[in-house]
């Protein structure tokens, strides 16, 4: 069943267009990651998901229902979540008070306070800290907690390996496992080819704009997957 | 011991001038939008509890305040729904400071036209004459009401911001107004209440002030002014630095007073200059 669809979509930051025609669909239970360098355009895409960016043309559908032009305080309550690049934690909250504002819009579901706890134990230890006392995987694991708190149907991840140790970007790549056995699909934006593509059933490869290659993750050649990601 | 009576008194006072700038250090916190019409709102407050007192004699002005509170906090409410959320977003923040002026200009001129421009007090009967002896001091009562007052709702301002889901709400929109968004909140609503508890807060000043002082529809420069002060004094949109600041510009201007009795509120100004000559990130903000 496809719980994703979006098709034929455009976007623009003023007179310069990021994405161009881009069609992309995500069926329920599954893991696609996007993959593409800097700049491809894969965070202005996930922008156009959640109802962040105005200025873009296509058809998105969630789970049944249009969501293109629609208010991203709307689309969240539909259950689509991000996890957005930079984290983009709560200052001047608590760790827990951060992973309660999750949950403001009430999605009935699996996931409270004390299973995100459960997820990743360190973050009850500091429960009482501010973000900014925390490592940078630790504040990832906020930034993830936040976002199942409202138990989303889609996770958009942005960027979670970004700056983390490779042992620390294990234990992030382990937990989503556990979020997939909660019954959440998952788009996964990376830099990092092999670890998305290790992590997906599809993938979608982004080249300034462009969807340059897409298909099951598994038997993707990586010379094949290079050309895409480099345009070369 | 008159320069103690006079430390205690600015002490008293100062709570007010706190009270006056706490919901500008509110709205600077939250929004990063400055109010030019506060000084408007907190004189326009001052005027609709003169009415109240016309139209129900038999009720003490202080226990107005209340209602002129949630007139104020509806205007507020009022003022951001239905023009500051349209220039709250734009990142050049000149659009906001504006807009805020023209409103303050516009209801200038209309309290001139409804109300007139002589000058009006707020009549609070005999308790503005009692005084109270405190080890020997002579303390007015209404200064111990209003210094008492103004630590009970700053208290709970503090209260509601930390405790409270609202108050969680308002900070994280402070932090992120854009990923607010993506966790179901509206930031607009958020600022209209932000709005209405900020004008709430400087009416309950502008009553008090009334009580104390003669006002006309022209002194909101002035009140603005001293906001201003306090909020800049104490730090910028922190709320106990704002209480702080407006009691050392309290004392600054009764200790001036002493010196010389044209010119209180220079003194207080001078202090200003100074404080922000010397600690331009506030007297009383920590050091990050």
């Amino acid at each position: 069943m496809t719980l994703l669809d979006v098709r034929g979509l455009d976007a623009f930051y003023g007179d310069f267009q990021a994405l161009f025609d881009l069609t992309l669909d995500v069926d329920a239970l599954e893991t696609v990651a996007l993959i593409g360098a800097n700049g491809a355009g894969k965070s202005t895409f996930l922008r156009c998901l959640v109802g962040l960016m105005s200025a873009r043309r296509g058809e998105i559908s969630f789970a049944g229902e249009p969501i293109a032009g629609q208010p991203a305080e709307r689309i969240s309550r539909l259950g689509l979540s991000l996890v957005p690049e930079g984290r983009l934690l709560f200052p001047s909250l608590t760790v827990e008070e951060n992973l309660l504002m999750g949950a403001l819009n009430q999605r009935p579901g699996s996931w409270t306070l004390a299973r995100v706890f459960e997820l990743f134990p360190i973050l009850r230890e500091r429960r009482r800290q501010r973000p900014d006392a925390l490592s940078g995987g630790q504040q990832h694991m906020v930034a993830i907690g936040r976002a199942l708190m409202s138990n989303p149907k889609l996770l958009l991840c942005d960027e979670i390996s970004l700056g983390l140790a490779p042992l620390v970007v294990d234990q992030i790549y382990e937990s989503l496992d556990r979020i997939r056995a909660e019954g959440a699909s998952i788009v996964l934006v990376e830099q990092d080819v092999k670890r998305a593509a290790g992590a997906a059933d599809r993938v979608y490869c982004l080249l300034k704009g462009r969807i340059t290659l897409h298909g099951p993750a598994r038997g993707l050649g990586l010379d094949q997957l290079s050309r895409a990601y480099f345009g070369t | 011991m008159i320069w103690v009576e006079t430390i205690v008194n600015g002490t008293l006072y100062g709570g007010l001038y706190g009270l006056l700038g706490v919901g500008l250090a509110l709205i600077v916190g939250v929004m990063r939008v400055v109010n030019l019409s506060h000084g408007e709102f907190i004189v326009l407050s001052a005027f609709i509890g003169v009415s109240l007192v016309g139209a129900v004699p038999w009720v003490h002005p202080l226990l107005l305040i209340v209602p002129v509170a949630v007139i104020a906090f509806a205007l507020g409410f009022g003022l951001q729904a239905v023009l500051i959320n349209r220039v709250v977003t734009r990142p050049d923040p000149f659009a906001a400071i504006l807009l805020t002026f023209g409103v303050a200009v516009v209801m200038r001129n209309l309290m001139v036209e409804v109300f007139g421009a002589d000058p009006r007090t707020l009549p609070a009967g005999r308790l503005a004459q009692a005084s109270a002896g405190v080890f020997g001091l002579h303390v007015g009562v209404l200064p111990i009401i209003i210094l008492a007052l103004s630590i009970v709702l700053f208290t709970g301002l503090q209260l509601v911001l930390t405790r409270t889901r609202f108050g969680r709400i308002v900070r994280a929109t402070a932090d992120h107004r854009d990923v607010v968004r993506l966790m179901g909140v509206n930031p607009g609503r958020v600022y209209n209440v932000v709005m209405g508890l900020s004008l709430a807060l400087a009416s309950v000043a502008g009553m008090l002030l009334a009580m104390r002082s003669s006002f006309t529809p022209y002194s909101g420069v002035e009140r603005l002014l001293i906001s201003f002060e306090v909020v800049v004094l104490g730090g910028l949109g922190t709320f106990w630095g704002a209480m702080l600041g407006g009691i050392t510009l309290g004392i600054a201007e009764l200790v001036g007073l002493r010196f010389d009795t044209n010119a209180g509120p220079l003194y207080a100004h001078l202090l200003f200059l100074i404080g922000v000559l010397l600690r331009p990130n506030g007297l009383f903000r920590a050091r990050s």
